[in-house]
C-alpha cells in the first residue's frame, strides 16, 4: 500500500503543476479527493477495512498524503485566484432557465374570470350533473313538451330516457329546491346540443346566474348585466353594445311559473335569470374567429394564453 | 328573419332612418341582426324569438313599431269585390277532427287566370329573398309576410267532390307533396283530403295533383288554425319544415283566419281576375274565448324597479291592441288580442310595459342582498387547486367533447362492459359517453406531434360517465399524457425524453400540493398499461388513479409513434381526503445531522425497501431520506445496483453525537445487508 502512495503523490504533483484556472484546479480536486472516485479516498476507504494491526503502518502514510493533497490543493487556489485569467465572460443574451407552468384553457380561464365577477357580489358557485332528466331541463323551466323552444335545443338523449342537458339551467331548479331565498348564485358548465353545424358545436359552456328574493327588479337584473359586461370586457360598454350583448346575454324576469313550480309564491318573491355561452364571451375577448379551435387542443393556439 | 323598410312602410307613416328603427326595435326586444342598403329600399334582419309568432310578419313588425314611435297603424284593405256567388254553392268543408283543426274557413274564386305575377307584387316577394312563382301563389306567400298568416290555395277542378275533409290519415295512405316527394303519412297526422284522399298535410305543405297549374281556372283558399303540436309533430317526423309549419306551430292567430283569407281573395282578383265567392265558409268548431289577464299597475312598478305611471302603460297597452278595463278599485281587467297567445299572466303584461318604455330608459341598480359564506365549494376548490397543480407540474389544459368511440370507453375502463351511450348520437365515433378522459388526450398529443412539436404535455379535468342506477354516475377526474421531450428544456440541461418518473411525478406534485400527500403508489397490471410500468395511486387507503406508461400496443389506435406516459385521478376522492387541515409545527431547535450512504444491492432491489429498512433499523429519529444518485456500472459489481441517499436525522430534544450518529448508521447497514443483501460503497459526512 505504501509504494501506492507513494505512485500517486508524484502523480498528484506533476497534475498539480499544469493546472491554469479553477476548472483545472477543480479537476484535480476531484480525482484525488473526489467523494466517489477519488484517489486518495479509495485509499481512505481501503484503510477502514484493513486489519487493525497492519492499519497503522500504512495509516499513517495514507493520512499524510491526505494532509498534503488538501494543503497543496489550497495553496493552489490561491495562486490560481490570484493570478489566473479572468473570469469567462458570460454571454447574457442566453434565455433564462425556470420551471414553465402549463397553460389553463382559455374556457377556464374566461370561467374563472366570471366565477370571480359574481363571487366578488356575493354570488355562490353551484353545480349540478351534466345528464339531466325531461323535468329539470325542460318542465320545470316553464317548456313543455312539444314546445317550439325545444327546437333551438336539439337533445341528445342517453339511454334510460335521460338527456345530455342543453343548458345549465337546471341547476338553478336544483339550487332553489334545495335552498330557501333570498338566492344569489351561478353555475358554470358543460353542455350539449344535437348541433352537426360547423358554426354550432355540439359540446359548449354555458354560464347561468339567477338572484331571486324580495323585490328583486328588472332594474337589478340590468345593472347586474352592465356590471358584468363591464368587468368582462373593460370600462366602456361600447364592445357589449357593438356586440348586441343583449343577445349574448339571453335575460330576464324569472317566469312566476318556475318560481311556483319550486314551491315558491311569486307574490312575495321575484328573480331575474341570465345566461350565455363562455365560449362566444372567449372568441369575443380574444378574437378568436373560430369556435373549433376551443376543442383541438393545438398547443400551437393554447400557449397563446399563459396563465 | 327578411322585413323590407318599403313594405313595413304601407301599414305605418316611418319618418325615421332605417338604423333609428332597429335601435328602437332592439330596445323593445326585437333585437336587430343587420340592415342591408339598397337602391331603393333597406332589408332589415330581425331575430324573432320563438314566443313572437305575431311579429313574424310586416304587419306585426309595423304594429310593434307603431306602438314604440307613437304613429298610428293602417292595416291593409281585406273587403273582397262583390257579386260573387256564395261559396256553399261551390264546396264543402268538413271538420272530422276537431281537436286538431279550431277553424277552417274557405273561398273560391272563379274563372282565374294563372299567369306571372304583376311587378308590385313580384317586387315586394323578391325583396325579401322570396321567389315569385305565378300570381295565385304568389298572392298567397304575400299575405304569409304582410299578415302573417299561413294559407293554401288548391285547384278546385282536382278536388275529388269539391269537398275538403280535414281528418286524420288512414293507414296506407301516402301523398306526393309540392316537392315531389312520395310520403307514407302515419294516423297521427292531420291531413286535408277531399271526398276520397289526402290532398295537403295540413299546415305543412300541398300535395302535387292539386297545386296551381297554367291550366287551373278555379281556385279554393284554404284559411285555417291547426293545432300547434300535432303540426310540429308531423313536420318532424316527415323532416319537412316549411314557413307555414314554423307559423303553425308556434300558435297562428285563430281570429286572423278570415282577414287573411278576404286579404288573399281580394289580391287574386285584382291579379288574376276572376270572381270571389262570398259568403265565405267559416267551420269553427272550437272558438277561443279572449283571454282576458289582471293587471296591477301597482305591481308593475314593484317588479321593474322604477316609476311608470298609470296612463303610460294604459297608453302602451292599448297601442299593441289590448282592451282595458279599468274597475274603480283594483287589478285592471286586460283583454290580450287573439294574435299575442304568448301573454298568459300579469307578467308578461308587465314585459309588455317595459318593453315600450325601451331598454335604455330602464335604470341600472345592482341588489343589495345579505352576503353569502358559500362561495366556492370545497369540492370546487380541490377541483380548481388540482387544476393548478397540473399546471405547476407543466401540463397545459385541454378541453375535448364527451363523446367518443364505444371502443374508447372499453379500452380505458375494464370494469365497464356497457358504456353509457346516446340513443341519437351524430355520429358512431361519439356514441358513448367517456369512462375516462385519455382517448380524447392521446388523440389531442397525437395531433400535436403530427404538427412537430417536440414536447406535449396535456392534462384535462372534467366529468366521466359511469353505468349506475338508476342513473348514470357522473365523476369528476383529471387525466394527463406526456409525449416527447422532457421538462424543462433549457440550453444549459442535458436533452432528455420523457419518462415514467414524469408521470409519477405530477401525480405526487398533485398530492402534495393539495395537502392530500404522501400518496402510496403500488405496482399493478392495469390493462392499458405497460406492465412494470404501471402504479395506483392510493390517498387515505382509497383508491385515487392510476399512472404509468400506456401501453404501446394501444399507442397505434390513437396515431402516436412514440412512447407515452399518463395518469388518470378521481377528483372526488380528493376532495374526501382534502378535508385535512393544515397545522403549523415548530420548528426544529437542535440541529439534524446529514449523512450519505451509496448502498449497492441486487438489482429489483426497490428504493420503497430500502427506506423502510433505513427507517426502521435507525435508532434515532428521522426526518428525512432523499436520493440522490442512482448508479449502475463500472465499479458497481453486475446484477447490481449502487444507490446514493442522504438520511437525515434529528432529534427534537437534544443535539446529536457523532457517536450515536455512527451507530445508527451501523444499525441500518447491518440490517440493509442481512435483509436485502445490500453493501455500502461509502460513507461520508457533510
Amino acid at each position: 500500500m505504501q509504494s501506492r502512495v507513494q505512485d500517486i503523490r508524484r502523480q498528484f504533483d506533476r497534475d498539480l503543476a499544469r493546472v491554469k484556472d479553477a476548472a483545472s484546479l477543480e479537476d484535480v480536486r476531484t480525482r484525488y479527493l473526489g467523494r466517489r472516485a477519488g484517489l486518495v479516498t479509495a485509499l481512505l476507504r481501503e484503510l477502514r477495512e484493513t486489519p487493525p494491526e497492519k492499519r497503522a503502518a500504512s495509516g499513517k502514510a495514507v493520512n499524510e498524503l491526505k494532509t498534503h493533497v488538501e494543503a497543496a490543493l489550497e495553496g493552489a487556489r490561491t495562486t490560481v485566484g490570484a493570478a489566473g485569467p479572468a473570469p469567462e465572460t458570460i454571454d447574457l443574451t442566453l434565455p433564462g432557465r425556470s420551471q414553465r407552468p402549463g397553460s389553463s384553457h382559455p374556457i377556464t380561464q374566461v370561467r374563472a374570470l366570471i366565477e370571480e365577477i359574481f363571487l366578488e357580489m356575493g354570488y355562490t358557485l353551484e353545480s349540478g350533473p351534466e345528464i339531466e332528466t325531461d323535468f329539470y331541463n325542460f318542465e320545470a323551466l316553464n317548456i313543455p313538451p312539444h314546445h317550439p323552444a325545444r327546437d333551438m335545443q336539439d337533445t341528445f338523449y342517453v339511454e334510460g330516457g335521460l338527456l345530455l342537458r342543453t343548458h345549465t339551467s337546471p341547476v338553478q331548479i336544483r339550487t332553489m329546491q334545495r335552498r330557501r331565498p333570498p338566492i344569489k348564485m351561478v353555475a358554470l358548465g358543460r353542455v350539449f346540443r344535437r348541433d352537426s353545424d360547423i358554426t354550432h358545436s355540439p359540446v359548449f359552456h354555458q354560464v347561468e346566474g339567477l338572484a331571486v328574493a324580495e323585490g328583486i327588479t328588472f332594474a337589478h337584473l340590468k345593472g347586474t348585466l352592465e356590471h358584468f359586461c363591464r368587468r368582462v370586457f373593460g370600462q366602456d360598454l361600447t364592445l357589449c353594445k357593438q356586440t348586441g350583448w343583449l343577445e349574448i346575454l339571453g335575460s330576464g324576469m324569472v317566469h312566476p311559473a318556475v318560481l311556483e313550480a319550486v314551491g315558491y309564491d311569486p307574490e312575495h318573491v321575484s328573480g331575474f335569470a341570465f345566461g350565455t355561452g363562455i365560449e362566444r364571451i372567449a372568441m369575443l375577448k380574444y378574437r378568436v374567429d373560430d369556435i373549433r379551435l376551443f376543442y383541438e387542443n393545438d398547443l400551437r393556439f393554447l400557449s397563446q394564453f399563459p396563465g | 328573419m327578411k322585413f323590407s323598410h318599403a313594405w313595413l312602410g304601407e301599414y305605418v307613416t316611418i319618418t325615421e332612418e332605417p338604423a333609428v328603427v332597429g335601435e328602437r326595435l332592439t330596445g323593445a326586444g326585437i333585437p336587430l341582426d343587420g340592415i342591408e342598403g339598397r337602391a331603393d329600399d333597406s332589408i332589415y334582419d330581425f331575430d324573432i324569438f320563438t314566443n313572437r309568432p305575431d311579429c313574424m310578419n310586416h304587419l306585426g313588425l309595423a304594429r310593434e313599431y307603431a306602438a314604440l314611435a307613437g304613429a298610428p297603424l293602417r292595416p291593409p284593405e281585406i273587403a273582397v269585390p262583390p257579386g260573387g256567388r256564395p261559396t256553399q254553392e261551390i264546396a264543402a268543408v268538413v271538420i272530422e277532427a276537431p281537436e286538431l283543426c279550431a277553424r277552417y274557413a274557405a273561398r273560391c274564386v272563379l274563372d282565374a287566370r294563372v299567369g306571372p305575377s304583376p311587378d308590385w307584387l313580384r317586387r315586394r316577394l323578391e325583396s325579401i329573398g322570396q321567389r315569385s312563382i305565378n300570381n295565385i301563389v304568389d298572392a298567397t306567400n304575400f299575405v304569409l309576410w304582410e299578415m302573417g298568416h299561413p294559407l293554401h290555395p288548391f285547384d278546385l277542378d282536382h278536388l275529388e267532390g269539391r269537398r275538403i275533409v280535414v281528418r286524420r290519415s288512414r293507414p296506407g295512405e301516402r301523398l306526393r307533396t309540392l316537392d315531389g316527394v312520395d310520403r307514407a303519412l302515419t294516423s297521427e297526422m292531420l291531413v286535408i283530403a277531399d271526398a276520397r284522399k289526402p290532398i295537403a298535410l295540413a299546415g305543412i305543405m300541398g300535395g302535387e295533383a292539386t297545386q296551381i297549374a297554367a291550366r287551373t281556372k278555379n281556385v279554393l283558399l284554404e284559411s285555417a288554425w291547426f293545432d300547434p303540436v300535432s303540426v310540429r309533430r308531423a313536420a318532424r317526423a316527415l323532416g319537412l319544415r316549411t314557413d307555414a309549419s314554423h307559423r303553425f306551430e308556434r300558435g297562428a292567430d285563430p281570429e286572423g283566419v278570415t282577414a287573411a283569407l278576404d286579404r288573399a281573395a281580394r289580391i287574386i282578383a285584382q291579379v288574376a281576375g276572376g270572381s270571389v265567392t262570398a259568403p265565405a265558409l267559416d267551420v269553427h268548431p272550437r272558438p277561443f274565448p279572449p283571454r282576458v289577464v289582471a293587471f296591477r299597475p301597482a305591481r308593475a312598478r314593484a317588479l321593474l324597479g322604477f316609476g311608470l305611471d298609470d296612463a303610460f302603460m294604459r297608453q302602451a297597452l292599448l297601442r299593441l291592441g289590448f282592451a282595458i278595463r279599468v274597475p274603480a278599485d283594483g287589478a285592471w281587467s286586460v283583454t290580450v288580442p287573439s294574435f299575442r297567445r304568448d301573454i298568459e299572466r300579469e307578467v308578461d303584461l308587465i314585459e309588455e310595459v317595459a318593453r315600450q318604455r325601451g331598454y335604455g330608459a330602464i335604470p341600472a341598480e345592482v341588489p343589495v342582498l345579505p352576503a353569502s359564506d358559500q362561495g366556492r365549494s370545497p369540492r370546487e376548490r380541490v377541483f380548481q387547486d388540482a387544476r393548478r397543480a397540473a399546471q405547476a407540474a407543466g401540463l397545459s389544459e385541454a378541453v375535448n367533447y364527451a363523446m367518443v368511440e364505444r371502443d374508447d370507453c372499453l379500452r380505458f375502463d375494464p370494469d365497464v362492459s356497457e358504456p353509457v351511450a346516446l340513443t341519437n348520437p351524430l355520429q358512431e365515433t361519439a356514441a358513448c359517453l367517456r369512462t375516462s378522459l385519455l382517448p380524447g388526450l392521446l388523440r389531442n398529443l397525437a395531433r400535436n406531434l403530427n404538427h412537430g412539436l417536440e414536447s406535449v404535455h396535456l392534462f384535462e379535468s372534467g366529468t366521466t360517465f359511469h353505468p349506475a342506477v338508476p342513473a348514470p354516475d357522473e365523476r369528476q377526474r383529471l387525466a394527463f399524457v406526456m409525449g416527447g421531450r422532457g421538462l424543462p428544456a433549457h440550453w444549459s440541461l442535458p436533452r432528455r425524453e420523457v419518462d415514467v418518473f414524469d408521470a409519477r411525478g405530477a401525480v405526487e406534485l398533485l398530492g402534495d400540493l393539495l395537502g392530500a400527500s404522501p400518496l402510496a403508489f403500488s405496482s399493478d397490471r392495469i390493462p392499458f398499461l405497460e406492465e412494470g410500468r404501471a402504479l395506483r395511486a392510493t390517498c387515505d387507503g382509497r383508491a385515487l388513479g392510476v399512472v404509468g406508461e400506456i401501453r404501446r400496443s394501444l399507442l397505434a389506435t390513437y396515431g402516436v409513434d412514440r412512447p407515452v406516459y399518463a395518469g388518470e385521478i378521481d377528483l372526488d376522492v380528493l376532495a374526501q381526503a382534502h378535508g385535512m387541515v393544515r397545522r403549523y409545527r415548530p420548528l426544529p431547535r437542535y440541529p439534524a445531522v446529514r449523512r450519505d450512504l451509496a448502498i449497492v444491492a441486487p438489482a429489483g432491489t426497490t428504493f420503497e425497501a430500502i427506506d423502510g429498512v433505513i427507517r426502521r433499523a435507525s435508532r434515532l429519529p428521522i426526518a428525512d431520506v432523499q436520493v440522490f444518485d442512482r448508479y449502475r456500472g463500472p465499479g458497481i459489481p453486475a446484477g447490481c445496483a449502487s444507490l446514493a441517499v442522504q438520511i437525515m436525522f434529528q432529534h427534537p430534544e437534544r443535539t446529536l453525537t457523532t457517536q450515536e450518529v455512527q451507530e445508527s448508521i451501523e444499525a441500518i447497514t447491518a440490517t440493509l445487508s442481512r435483509e436485502l443483501q445490500a453493501t455500502l460503497r461509502g460513507v461520508e459526512s457533510r
